[in-house]
């Protein structure tokens, strides 16, 4: 290789800029659907972490109609298995590397169990490639969403439970007007900061065939021998994307706080 | 307003009867309230005084099971709500509806605990249209009117960062009134406000007792207890040592903590 980085190379990509712009729209579709399902199961695994169903609960009831003091009963009654079954799906995720989640969900799930139509979305995107990719980038997303989202929840001081329920609220009801209202708005930078982490980590379903911005440098390059040369105009497409972004969420994270002072 | 001069009584206006209550940290370790045992009648204003740590705010906060007991009963209005499960009137074993009997007994929390993203009004009418399904019109007349009590009807439609502490905390009185309570209990009331505060927030406590309100409040304003209260509790380390008409405690305190409790607050 001469060279570092040659002036005369980058004429060279232009005729693959359609590629780049392509790139650019599965990029940005891929984060949207992939913070949008992230966000739902995210909400669902929270809900799972924090309930309060516990199915062996009459155990914790002795014969008099009180709560028992203790025992392995009572131990035995506090076990919610909606809880720990959000709680392994979490740490499962969070302890694995992304690449091995795609890999599984495109080869074990969609390659084998279930057969995805062979279409392409907006004439370009490969539909079987594309879907497999926002699957697992969502379901891997969810499980920081969801942590993200319990730490919302129970950053709401106490006190605000504690006057609803003395109203005669029901934890339900608590939860829906007077808990999840405060915290999604206090977690509102959060979510959006997760998404500027997506566009950054979509990079990599390239290896599974989504046609991103790193799939036409993958493609620059087979064609035309260079590879510093795509590598920089895919960092500058990313840094464009990403750095705007975390700075309009700057803005109204501080905006937001100005509202909240006390 | 009739006298009590019948402390022991446990006569049918009696509306909360507390049992043998006990309260354990670290299994046992520390005993916030130990053994603690009280009745409330009906149209009373018991005042609970106490130096800090004394199990004051446990004992109230365990009244609508805010903090829930490691021992002992609470009977409100013949119902023992610290069991989880109660027999009906054709005697099966059903499940307690706790919400029920919080409905009945309003609370006010040192930190008022004003919902911020709702505005005053909405702060009223939120649990009285959600609970009890009071159409949102009738319980918004209900709430100006009570806001009109304490002078703050001006202020319906601002949101809680925009009150002061006083106004916030009479906010949260008429709040907990819009639900119609049996029961009224106050947790240190005015120990969160600014000195010129205070007052605003009594003179409405004040106008509640007259009303024949059964109060019950934990505070360190030893005028208010002196002028409203029918009966004082005076606590330490989890139990009640002394109680009786403000009279007697202030005037007469028999046990050596109430005495000594009683002249470091009164001789600031």
């Amino acid at each position: 290789m001469d060279g570092f980085i040659k002036l005369s190379n980058f004429p060279r990509i232009l005729p693959y800029a359609e590629l780049f712009k392509q790139g650019i729209i599965v990029t940005i579709l891929l984060s949207l659907l992939t913070v949008v399902i992230g966000f739902l199961l995210g909400n669902v695994l929270a809900m799972m972490r924090l309930s309060d169903f516990r199915p062996l609960r009459f155990l914790s009831i002795g014969r008099d109609g009180k709560l028992r003091k203790g025992g392995l009963l009572l131990t035995i009654s506090k076990f919610n298995p909606i809880s720990f079954l959000a709680t392994v799906y979490v740490e499962i995720i969070r302890s694995t590397p992304v690449i091995v989640q795609i890999f599984i969900i495109y080869y074990g799930v969609f390659g084998s169990l279930i057969d995805l139509p062979g279409i392409k979305l907006l004439g370009f995107i490969r539909f079987d490639r594309f879907f497999p990719g926002v699957v697992a980038l969502g379901m891997n997303s969810a499980a920081y969403l969801c942590e993200i989202i319990r730490s919302g929840i129970q950053s709401i001081d106490g006190g605000q439970s504690e006057a609803a329920r003395s109203l005669g609220l029901s934890s339900g009801q608590t939860l829906m007007y007077i808990v999840l209202p405060q915290a999604i708005r206090n977690i509102l930078p959060a979510i959006a900061n997760e998404f500027v982490v997506i566009i950054k980590e979509s990079a990599i379903t390239y290896t599974i065939g989504v046609q991103d911005i790193m799939s036409a440098v993958n493609a620059s390059k087979g064609a035309l021998f260079i590879i510093m040369e795509p590598l920089l105009v895919a960092t500058v497409l990313y840094f464009c994307l990403c750095f705007p972004t975390s700075k309009i969420i700057a803005y109204f994270e501080r905006r937001m706080s100005r509202g909240n002072k006390r | 307003m009739e006298t009590r001069d019948n402390l022991s009584s446990t006569g049918s206006d009696v509306i909360i009867s507390v049992k043998n209550l006990k309260k354990y940290y670290n299994k046992g370790e520390i005993k916030a309230l130990d053994d603690v045992s009280l009745d409330i009648r009906k149209g009373e204003v018991l005042v609970v005084i106490g130096p800090s740590g004394s199990g004051k705010s446990t004992l109230l906060r365990s009244l609508n099971l805010t903090e829930v007991p490691t021992d002992g009963s609470i009977f409100f209005d013949g119902v023992d709500i610290t069991a989880k499960k109660i027999r009906n009137e054709k005697g099966r074993m059903v499940k307690l509806n706790l919400d029920l009997h919080r409905q009945r007994m309003g609370m006010v929390f040192q930190h008022f605990n004003l919902f911020p993203h709702k505005t005053i009004i909405e702060n009223m009418t939120l649990a009285p249209v959600k609970v009890k399904h009071v159409p949102k019109a009738e319980a918004e007349k209900k709430a100006m009117d009570l806001l009109q009590r304490v002078g703050l009807k001006d202020r319906a439609k601002a949101y809680p960062i925009q009150l002061s502490g006083g106004q916030k905390q009479r906010v949260a009185i008429v709040r907990a009134l819009c639900m119609n309570p049996e029961v009224m209990l106050f947790d240190e009331p005015t120990s969160a406000l600014d000195p010129e505060m205070v007052g605003e927030v009594l003179a409405v406590m004040k106008n509640l007792a007259k009303e024949g309100m059964t109060m019950v409040v934990v505070t360190h304003e030893m005028g208010f207890a002196k002028e409203v209260a029918d009966r004082v509790i005076f606590m330490a380390e989890g139990a009640i040592v002394e109680q009786g008409t403000p009279d007697e405690i202030f005037s007469n305190p028999k046990d050596e903590r109430t005495q000594g409790f009683l002249k470091s607050v009164l001789n600031v």
